[in-house]
């Protein structure tokens, strides 16, 4: 048996996955959309989302844990990107306290890839999940099996018999 | 879909003062404040739901679940505002409630076309006719509570038909609402009969 596959438990494969999973994993995704949703064109609404969703949800089974964290931490950097964005577009043309320049220019340009490359990313990966394949995205995707596929996880998933991924108990017999 | 509020044999005086004094405020008042966040949250699956069943055919059952549990806790609420019911409406959306039923089945796929007509159309052949005549199913049923909160406060019962006109009428909401919440495809009836 390799290493890997003492520290980790085994991936289900998508025939192994209830459909429930598939659309509960790619419902998480889809939480890029709250703030169209409600009507609220600011960047936190769909951080907020992605964090009621992951609490709300986190439970249910490994693989919906998994792509809730991975949607909730992929949101982090455009959230971050669009509340630049949006403090420094307020205090050119709402404030008028700071200039359009060649630095808002190109950060703007930045924000708007990123916000794409973002965009499409979670768009595949909400198919891929809803199939029931693994979509990993560059760093949040290694972190996020990190967290919910060790076997130092201790979640007591709904999906799970207890005590079966758990070898390191907290509780002990005297002697 | 069943929807039923139970008729009671007797109804409990005290519990009627006690919700007409002071209901804004111990019943009400708290309800509202969690359900607001909560409806919230239900109007962003909706949203996104809309776009899962465009693409899939299929409402996930997750957020069904949430929603009709969310139509529970409304049935529960409304069913003590209206005097239909005595005791006070559990809080959460798994909670359980001896007086009120409300059961949704949940649809194994779900037409695009229909949920586009809906989003389309859906204020001119749904919500216009059943609005029109529910504003004044609803006034009526305004009026028959009214006197049935004095039925209730001199003989502690609420008539049958009075109590049954109110339930249809509840029910007939909740067709409407669940059509054009994309939560079953059959076009609500203008009745609220079973």
């Amino acid at each position: 048996m390799t290493k890997t596959a003492l520290k980790y438990v085994q991936l289900p494969q998508p025939q192994e996955l209830s459909e429930r999973e598939k659309e509960d994993a790619m419902g998480a995704y889809l939480m890029m959309f709250a703030s169209l949703a409600s009507s609220l064109p600011l960047p936190v609404i769909n951080l907020i989302a992605a964090v009621v969703y992951y609490y709300v949800n986190r439970k249910k089974s490994r693989y919906v844990h998994f792509n809730a964290l991975q949607s909730l931490l992929s949101q982090l950097p455009t959230t971050f990107l669009n509340w630049g964005l949006l403090y420094w577009i307020l205090q050119i043309y709402v404030f008028e306290n700071l200039v359009k320049n060649d630095f808002f220019i190109a950060f703007l340009t930045f924000a708007v890839v990123a916000n794409l490359i973002y965009f499409t990313l979670s768009i595949v990966a909400c198919i891929k999940s809803k199939k029931g394949i693994f979509f990993y995205f560059v760093f949040f995707g290694a972190y996020s099996y990190k967290k919910v596929y060790a076997t130092s996880n201790l979640i007591a998933y709904q999906n799970e018999e207890p005590n079966v991924h758990r070898p390191n108990p907290i509780n002990a017999p005297p002697f | 879909m069943i929807l039923s509020v139970k008729h009671q044999e007797r109804y409990s005086r005290g519990e009627l003062l006690l919700r007409t004094i002071f209901g804004a405020f111990y019943i009400v008042l708290p309800h509202l404040f969690i359900l607001f966040f909560v409806s919230i949250w239900a109007n962003i699956l909706s949203f996104i739901a809309f776009w899962v069943i465009l693409f899939t055919g299929r409402y996930p059952q997750s957020m069904f679940e949430f929603q009709e549990q969310l139509l529970r806790w409304n049935l529960r609420l409304n069913a003590r505002i209206y005097n239909l019911a005595d005791d006070y409406p559990s809080f959460g959306l798994s909670a359980t409630d001896e007086h009120t039923t409300l059961e949704v089945p949940f649809p194994e796929s779900t037409s695009r076309g229909l949920v586009l007509v809906r989003a389309f159309f859906g204020v001119f052949y749904v919500v216009l006719p059943h609005g029109f005549i529910l504003f004044f199913r609803l006034l009526w049923m305004n009026i028959l509570l009214l006197l049935g909160w004095f039925s209730i406060l001199f003989t502690a019962q609420l008539p049958k038909a009075w109590h049954t006109f109110a339930v249809e009428t509840i029910r007939w909401q909740t067709r409407v609402t669940l059509y054009m919440g994309y939560m079953t495809d059959e076009y609500p009836p203008f009745s609220g009969k079973e």
